[in-house]
């Protein structure tokens, strides 16, 4: 049940039919795992915070550099060094008070992506390479939680949401293969990051308020350069070493 | 006969061999991206299926290459 000051703080969302206080009330119970507070997580975590998200789970293991605030904008130069989850944490508590924030600063691996994603309705995938989020999505795929990915580089972006035993998951497109470190990080621009982090915002909400997330069954890819969104159907891939064994409906 | 077929590749007509499969094409256009998505005449095609599908003249192919940083 909302409070008179939380009706009046979501009143422009509440507007929208298919959200309304139903809807805000939905939003309110959720809880959202955001993997990675960088350039991804800066904009994702501070929107679903601003729209009333009733507990986000940080985690990033990383610590705040110069070389990030060109697009994290969750992070400000007086946060250099400072543990990222920390930094962000601070400032959506500060956003709104009513998000119950965890910050927690460590690495994402096999022996902990399931203890993470522990009562998380989503997962939001904003992490910066492929091997962490072939963990995050075993651990989506075991647990039954939707993964909201989420990918940057330079001035193009991909996403796509998956959803186990509705739709193909992360490595039926990227079968998980010896993962190598790159040796340069991609170029990474903030309004590419801000912008498919907004895609994957409106993904988790949809999901959040039950209506059927957009980017479910279909891989998107934007290109800043041409300003052209494309987007493709994809089906669930029948030699995924991962989700091969759910079963789908046979008619999606 | 015709030595070559016409085909689109990310919206520019090529010239490939006939009876080319995607396996073909993707060595031919040098296209290295081992997470490499491949569109054909608008499906999405998965990397087992390349080496046994056959493009022919007029076909629409699109090479997606998916980004992960963040």
């Amino acid at each position: 049940m909302l409070t008179a000051e939380e009706t009046r703080r979501y009143s422009r969302q509440i507007q929208l039919p298919e959200i309304g206080l139903e809807g805000q009330d939905r939003i309110g119970a959720g809880r959202v795992l955001v993997a990675g507070l960088g350039g991804l997580g800066s904009i994702g975590a501070y929107y679903l915070a601003a729209a009333g998200v009733g507990h986000l789970r940080l985690v990033d293991r990383d610590r705040v550099a110069l070389d990030n605030l060109n697009r994290q904008i969750l992070h400000a130069s007086a946060d250099i060094g400072r543990s990222k989850a920390a930094s962000a944490a601070e400032k959506l508590s500060r956003l709104n008070p009513h998000c119950r924030v965890e910050a927690i600063e460590t690495d994402i691996g096999d022996e902990n992506a399931e203890a993470l994603i522990e009562g998380c309705s989503v997962i939001f995938d904003a992490t910066d390479n492929r091997a962490t989020r072939q963990v995050l999505n075993r651990a989506s795929v075991r647990r039954h939680v939707p993964f909201v990915y989420g990918g940057i580089s330079g001035w193009q972006g991909t996403a796509s949401t998956f959803i186990p035993g509705q739709t193909p998951c992360f490595s039926c497109l990227f079968p998980p293969m010896a993962e190598t470190v790159e040796a340069e990080p991609p170029p990474a621009l903030g309004p590419t990051a801000g912008l498919v982090a907004s895609l994957q915002c409106l993904d988790t909400l949809r999901l959040l308020i039950g209506l059927v997330p957009r980017l479910a069954g279909r891989l998107l890819q934007f290109s800043g350069s041409t300003m052209e969104f494309r987007t493709l159907a994809i089906e669930p891939n029948p030699h995924c070493p991962v989700c091969s064994r759910l079963q789908y409906p046979s008619s999606p | 006969m015709n030595t070559t077929m016409r085909i689109t590749v990310n919206g520019i007509p090529e010239d490939v061999p006939p009876s080319a499969t995607l396996a073909d094409l993707i060595d031919l256009l040098h296209e290295i991206d081992r997470d490499l998505i491949v569109e054909h005449n608008g499906r999405f095609v998965f990397p087992q299926e390349y080496s046994v599908t056959q493009v022919a003249g007029g076909d629409r192919v699109e090479f997606i290459h998916p980004n992960f940083g963040g």
